[in-house]
């Protein structure tokens, strides 16, 4: 459950980013966040990932008060969530199989459960067969469902995805929605940071519109907000 | 869960500073050299104090007669030294601070302390003076004993060794100032150097770094291999840093131990080497740490 109370949050130059945003958001639901530059999609980000605190209001995600939430807490919190970003992020020298294992590997998790686990997300996500090519050797919607697997690999309850289809062809990107909407029936929250117009209404999920910091508007079944 | 393994942290520090090689290189030379200046100071006032403490510990003042002086003023040039305050007496009160070294026997102690040097001197030629040595009782009252004997008639001399000792204490203290302005200086550069050699190694792996942060790393698995980095430093530096001691050292105990500087006492390196290691281990070790710290900064924050 992720739960934004008139939350608002200004940086130090003075920029106010979210000027009071209410947003609900229910376990296994599946959001797209939709809006131009600066109207406030990567600040949510930011304070969802803790890497930023909220200037005034409430922001609650599973059973953590982000407003109050210690720095000693913070990775114990993010192990709750899986990131996927729109520039893949993974380490060029290690195979597809090192780059999801790692995730597991800084957390501490014991080797025969890596050797379990890995290899039952990459099927997940489609990629059996590959473990041992590098990045450089697969296509970039494969480079990004490695980006998700290893988004997956601590079995996290929220997985957010920045822009995800954002360095891809269309044929990759809906491969890779699919793939979010698989993940998202497992039981899993999605949130989906976007602009893309023809992906938002080709799923009709539920559109979350910001523009200028406030949520302009939020519809289940919803379509692009070509207004924003 | 799973405890990480020291070594693990230790391997990764090591990769890091194979692939900032010159930087690494750069940060061991300074911190090395701040070791050895650090050392070479160290050793130095502690040989100065030690000699301080034997000039201390002597306390004695020899005086100088006139040549002219007749063997009757001589002896009573004795016996008014012996009357004075401040000359070592014995349990019941008898003077034994005060031995009268003639010209003749000054003169055979010199022939025997340097062989060969002064054969063609003899009794008929010996242009030494008598001589009275005195040991005194309180190093407090040395100026007035000093003062005492400069105006007893017939004493053309005083040598009193607390002037050299003070000069020796002076030495040591301008020593002491040029010192702790170089540790400075230098403790300085080297942090300096070390916090942009670890900074290079955060940038290297900046990415890696935040898709650890993501993912949950704790902060301190994330620091670890930057810290270790920061004590490899510090260690190789100091080892490196004892040798080139340890040589420099034996060499001026060489020089200083030769003929020439014979009432000079030198402490051999074994003596102090257990102390070298373990300071500059300390010192290395602790200016890698608090260098990483630094330069992980902002990473670690979050």
């Amino acid at each position: 459950m992720i739960d934004f109370k008139n939350v608002k949050k200004a940086y130090p130059n003075g920029t106010m980013a979210l000027k009071g945003i209410d947003l609900h958001v229910d376990d296994g639901e599946f959001v797209f966040i939709c809006g131009h530059s600066g109207a406030g999609k990567s600040t949510i980000i930011k304070l969802l990932l803790r890497e930023e605190r909220i200037s005034s209001g409430e922001l609650i995600v599973d059973d953590y008060d982000l407003s109050k939430l210690s720095n000693y807490r913070v990775p114990q919190y993010r192990r709750k969530l899986g990131v996927v970003f729109q520039d893949f992020r993974l380490f060029p020298k290690k195979t597809v199989y090192e780059n999801v294992a790692f995730a597991m590997e800084v957390i501490g998790t014991p080797r025969r459960d890596i050797n379990k686990r890995v290899p039952s997300i990459l099927r997940t996500v489609n990629l059996a067969g590959k473990e041992n090519s590098l990045p450089n050797e697969i296509s970039g919607g494969e480079q990004q469902r490695v980006a998700l697997a290893r988004a997956l690999a601590n079995n996290p309850s929220i997985i957010i995805a920045d822009e995800p289809t954002g360095n891809i062809d269309p044929k990759m990107s809906l491969e890779i929605m699919q793939l979010l909407l698989k993940i998202n029936k497992l039981g899993k929250t999605v949130l989906v940071v976007t602009h893309e117009k023809g992906l938002v209404d080709y799923y009709q999920q539920r559109v979350v519109s910001l523009q200028n910091g406030r949520i302009v508007d939020d519809k289940v079944g919803g379509m692009y907000n070509e207004k924003v | 869960m799973r405890r990480y393994n020291i070594f693990y942290f230790i391997g990764q520090a090591f990769t890091n500073l194979w692939r900032n090689g010159l930087m690494t290189f750069v940060s061991i030379a300074v911190l090395m050299s701040l070791l050895v200046v650090i050392g070479g100071f160290s050793l130095m006032v502690v040989n100065i104090d030690i000699n301080l403490k034997k000039f201390g510990e002597m306390n004695e003042i020899v005086v100088f007669v006139d040549r002219e002086a007749s063997e009757e003023k001589i002896e009573e040039i004795g016996n008014t030294i012996k009357a004075l305050d401040n000359i070592e007496k014995d349990s019941s009160g008898n003077v034994t601070g005060v031995t009268r070294i003639s010209k003749s026997e000054g003169l055979r102690q010199l022939k025997q302390e340097n062989p060969g040097v002064y054969d063609d001197i003899t009794d008929e030629n010996n242009p030494l003076p008598d001589k009275f040595v005195i040991t005194y009782e309180e190093t407090a009252k040395v100026p007035e004993l000093d003062y005492q004997l400069r105006q007893i008639e017939g004493i053309i001399k005083v040598n009193n060794r607390l002037d050299l000792a003070t000069g020796i204490e002076n030495l040591k203290n301008g020593i002491m100032l040029i010192f702790v302005w170089f540790l400075i200086i230098l403790f300085v550069v080297s942090l300096f150097i070390i916090v942009n050699t670890i900074k290079l190694s955060v940038f290297a792996r900046k990415d890696e770094i935040s898709i650890m942060r993501y993912v949950g790393a704790t902060r301190s698995f994330i620091s670890l291999p930057f810290i270790f980095e920061g004590i490899i430093i510090g260690v190789i530096s100091s080892v490196i840093a004892y040798f080139i001691e340890w040589f420099l050292y034996a060499y001026v105990e060489r020089m200083v131990v030769s003929d020439y500087l014979q009432m000079i006492d030198v402490l051999t390196f074994d003596d102090v080497s257990k102390y070298v290691l373990f300071g500059f281990l300390a010192i290395g070790i602790l200016t890698g740490v608090v260098g990483s710290s630094i330069s992980l900064g902002k990473y670690s924050n979050k």
